[in-house]
């Protein structure tokens, strides 16, 4: 390509361009926003360069730009370090790339750089969307390669032609590879994990409006399949997160003392195993039905009955957990005193009105009872935005404002309890989730994040008190989301979060929703058998195969070998495919010819076959006969309208005799 | 012409880019058990290696045919006019051509239709004067991705002179004058006709006797006698340059003037003598003389 080495041919840069385009979605979002600008201003500018001939060729210019870019990087994160920084550079390099390249060596470092941003696409997101964006910007680049390739002629349709063919192609090595190739765990130094840390409605401090603030998030948090068969019913599934042991107030911590669960319980009813998948949030926290038996592999079960993992999920994790409804027999003293601590500062309206449920009746559950009650009676409102509560909070709350949101009455109704004198504490997690029929699992959103609060009744153990669910039933039976958009259709015609409004009618809507659980079961299932398709995972997977021993030297070898075979037959396939197509009849023509030569009458370049029968019969004399009739049937054959089938065989078997007579009579 | 000798296939310095790329998908994807970073490595890997056949089957049944080299001076640019033809069912896409043994620049062939076939003519200097044989083709291909590149070479014989480059500074000599007697035993190209003798393949057909070939008769070309009577007689001898080369090029520059001239002319070497004639037949045989003469020390 040496001749037009100079410049770079229209047509490719248009598809590189395209692809380039294509993983903006990837980007934005994720990155500064002044990162994603610059990559879209360098490539127009590249366009407009490239038709006015400008060339960034300065040496200087260009680091200047890289550092000023990198300086930029490390202001707009606070550091260079992390993915976002990280990835970041990577896309200013390849825009300062993009207007630096005009050779034919640049176009081939450009795509290669791109295929680097396409990597960083599945860091910035685990999405099956962006993954198929990404995918699809793949296949653009390699059209944009085979465009250039292809060199001046190169036009997009075929080239995209070639190069869908040649993915095809290569889907099933894709595949050996995929399954085979051998996985490592573990082992690395780095790894990115404030991925998505901030995206989790959890942390182990609960304040007011900290739940609220995330359930406008559509965000999946995990979703939870039934492999045991035995589905719980939708209504009131509290998935137990963190426990919450020391209060103050709304201000609720998990406290210092984290300790494993002591087995001092026992099973009441049927337990129920779920698979969850979580998706990455870069803390520890997992999540199961209340309350979860065992801690799987990786995790511990921690005092207060939460799974919590030995790791920060940095991407995501798949793990399955058995729950029933529990009874423990025993506070231990450490607990009763962690469960009894009172808030530092309790004001006297506090202490009377405790006192005054108490004042009746003694009995924790007469309490407790009462304590509802006033929930329920004092006209307490439930709002996901019940702007924010200063100090003396509880007061506040209880007296004054009586607007909250879960994670306000379930903190101070254990406040409450520990007042008077029962020992309570907070727990976090999530309420409810969407059934998807496609997939048969729940899907659990940020959105269905809740808190509420557990007390311990003598006799009894931890039992789960729910604040909210005597403000607003409607939160516990149909899910905040639910309830949300109920609460939205009322008040006009705007839908949930993320469906568009002119989606009006009834049907539609359901539609709507089956194409988005639809495609939550796609995603999933893109989630559980691409992304975390790890090391433990090709373990199971190979241990099922009759072929490898678990052996990673032999899947190795089986790998090679397959993709080997694959391709020594691809070769093959095209070769026989594409080759020269000689038709029979020329091709028994030719042999019946090297015979004729063999006995002397060797046909000329130029001559026909008729004109060769007649000076072959000459030179043969006694195979004049055959010679005939193979010249006739050739004629025949060659030149008639519709040549026939049975005309071929005559000649296929004259010219076999041919032979035959031949050696039998030299 | 085909070439039957196996392809030889290596990875193109653009392998090493991808081979990069590659080992950072996989660290990325190793480090941060990603799978789909794991998916991007396989499958450009994948696609890199299916690519690899493809880049060797562009280059299968093509037909490489090779014309004839026209002579030319020493200094002047060779060409050589190669027929590829593609006998398979597909496209064949940005074949590169090219004389190994000349170095010269590949010429790209952008594209050839499955059963058509595409000129290409391969520009080669000719330094020195000479006979030549280029022994071999050499057909490449990095078709589709750039990654691998397929390399065949097609054995061809073709024979070429380099004639020496006409220069010096001595003027043509003077002929002596031809009795007028003896006009009719020297034809030539010349004004006047002067008979007829068989056509040699290669010659200018400008003088071919187009009426005979039309009433049945093999080609002849009419000859014409020469303008002048002056009849040059281009004696390497005589030439006072101590260079034989220097003489060579003295001979041809005396050449091509005298055919410009239309003088008659002969030549003289050490070991060969042509008789006066002129025409362009002549003028070719003087200057194939020159090309092959070797120099045997003294004279």
């Amino acid at each position: 390509m040496a001749a037009n080495n100079r410049i770079i041919p229209r047509g490719p840069l248009r598809s590189l361009a395209l692809a380039l385009l294509l993983l903006v979605p990837t980007m934005a979002g994720n990155l500064a926003a002044w990162v994603t600008l610059l990559f879209l201003v360098s490539l127009l500018a590249k366009f407009v360069m490239e038709r006015r001939g400008v060339r960034l060729r300065q040496v200087w210019l260009k680091a200047l730009m890289a550092a000023a870019g990198f300086t930029a990087v490390v202001l707009s994160y606070g550091s260079w370090r992390g993915i976002e920084p990280g990835v970041s550079i990577v896309v200013i390099l390849a825009s300062l790339k993009i207007l630096e390249a005009h050779t034919a060596r640049d176009f081939h470092i450009l795509i290669l750089v791109s295929w680097v941003l396409c990597l960083c696409g599945f860091f910035m997101s685990q999405d099956l969307a962006v993954a198929i964006c990404v995918f699809i910007s793949f296949l653009l680049l390699l059209t944009g390669l085979i465009q250039f390739h292809r060199g001046p002629v190169g036009t997009m349709w075929p080239a995209l032609g070639t190069a869908s063919k040649l993915a095809l192609q290569s889907l099933p090595l894709v595949a050996i590879m995929f399954l085979l190739f051998p996985r490592l765990s573990g082992g690395f130094g780095f790894r990115f994990l404030n991925r998505g840390a901030n995206a989790s409605g959890f942390s182990d401090h609960l304040s007011p409006g900290s739940v609220a603030a995330i359930v406008d998030s559509p965000d999946t948090a995990f979703r939870v399949e039934f492999p045991g068969g035995k589905i719980p019913s939708p209504a009131g599934l509290y998935w137990r997160g963190i426990v919450l042991w020391e209060g103050n107030g709304l201000e609720w911590t998990a406290g210092s003392s984290l300790a494993q669960a002591r087995p001092n319980s026992r099973a009441g009813g049927e337990a129920i195993l779920q698979r969850i998948t979580v998706e990455p949030h870069g803390e520890r926290w997992l999540f199961a039905l209340d309350s979860p038996l065992a801690a799987p592999a990786g995790a511990t079960l921690m005092r207060g009955r939460y799974l919590r993992s030995t790791t920060p999920i940095s991407s995501t994790r798949r793990y399955e957990v058995s729950s029933s409804a529990l009874r423990e027999l025993e506070l231990s003293p450490r607990e009763r005193s962690l469960s009894l601590q009172p808030p530092a500062h309790v004001s006297p309206a506090v202490r009377d009105l405790v006192q005054s449920w108490s004042a009746q009746n003694n009995e924790p559950q007469a309490v407790v009872k009462r304590a509802l009650e006033f929930f329920r009676k004092e006209g307490f409102v439930y709002s996901a935005s019940p702007g924010a509560y200063g100090s003396g909070a509880l007061d506040e709350l209880l007296f004054h404002r009586k607007i909250g949101f879960c994670e306000h009455y379930a903190a101070s109704f254990a406040t409450l309890m520990r007042v008077a004198g029962i020992p309570s504490r907070v727990v976090m997690g999530y309420l409810g989730g969407q059934w998807n029929q496609f997939g048969k699992y729940f899907l659990v959103r940020q959105s269905d994040a809740h808190a509420w609060c557990e007390v311990w009744l003598p006799g009894r153990g931890w039992e789960r008190v729910d604040p909210t669910s005597v403000i607003a039933p409607d939160r516990i039976n149909v899910g905040f989301g639910a309830s949300a958009q109920r609460r939205a259709a009322s008040a006009g015609n705007q839908g949930i979060a993320g469906e568009p409004g002119w989606i009006g009618a009834r049907v539609s809507t359901e539609l709507w929703q089956n194409i988005r659980l639809g495609w939550d079961t796609v995603n999933f299932a893109w989630d559980t058998h691409v992304m975390s398709f790890d090391a433990e995972a090709q373990q199971a997977f190979l241990t099922e195969l009759p072929i490898a021993d678990a052996n990673p030297g032999s899947n190795v070898i089986w790998l090679l070998g397959l993709a080997a075979g694959l391709l020594g037959g691809y070769g093959l396939w095209i070769s026989l495919k594409t080759r020269r197509r000689t038709d029979a009849a020329r091709a028994i023509y030719e042999r019946f010819c090297r015979k004729a030569a063999r006995l002397g009458a060797e046909r000329a370049l130029w001559e026909g076959p008729g004109d060769f029968g007649k000076r072959a019969a000459l030179l043969i004399p006694r195979h004049a006969q055959s010679i005939g009739q193979i010249t006739n049937s050739y004629i025949a054959l060659r030149y008639s309208r519709e040549p026939s089938e049975s005309l071929l065989k005559v000649l296929g078997r004259d010219v076999q005799s041919f032979s035959s007579r031949n050696s039998g009579t030299d | 012409m085909s070439g039957r000798a196996c392809p030889s296939l290596r990875p193109t310095k653009h392998a090493a880019g991808l081979l990069f790329v590659l080992a950072t998908m996989w660290y990325a994807g190793a480090s941060q058990n990603n799978g789909a970073a794991y998916l991007l490595l396989f499958a450009l890997s994948a696609v890199a290696l299916v690519s690899l056949p493809h880049t060797l089957l562009n280059l299968t049944d093509i037909r490489l045919t090779a014309g004839s080299v026209k002579p030319v001076f020493a200094g002047q640019e060779g060409s050589l006019p190669v027929e590829i033809s593609n006998g398979s069912q597909r496209a064949r896409h940005a074949c590169t051509l090219t004389l190994p043994e000349t170095g010269v620049a590949p010429e790209l062939v952008p594209e050839i239709a499955p059963g058509k076939s595409a000129r290409v003519t391969l520009q080669f200097s000719a330094v020195a004067r000479g006979e030549y044989e280029i022994r071999e083709l050499r057909l490449a291909s990095s078709y589709p991705l750039g990654f691998f590149r397929a390399r065949k070479w097609v054995a061809t014989r073709q024979r070429y002179l380099v004639y020496p480059k006409p220069t010096g500074e001595l003027p043509l000599p003077s002929g002596q004058r031809r009795s007028q007697g003896s006009f009719e035993n020297l034809p030539g190209e010349g004004e006047e006709f002067a008979g007829v003798r068989a056509y040699v393949p290669g010659e200018s057909q400008r003088h071919i006797d187009w009426k005979a070939v039309a009433r049945g008769q093999p080609m002849m070309t009419k000859q014409f006698a020469a303008e002048t009577d002056q009849v040059l007689q281009l004696d390497f001898a005589t030439i006072p340059f101590p260079a034989a080369e220097q003489r060579l090029s003295q001979l041809a520059l005396w050449i091509v003037e005298a055919e410009q001239g239309r003088h008659l002319y002969g030549l003289r070497l050490p070991n060969l003598k042509i008789s006066p004639s002129s025409g362009e037949v002549h003028y070719h045989r003087c200057l194939q003389a020159l090309a092959r003469y070797h120099w045997n020390g003294g004279e």
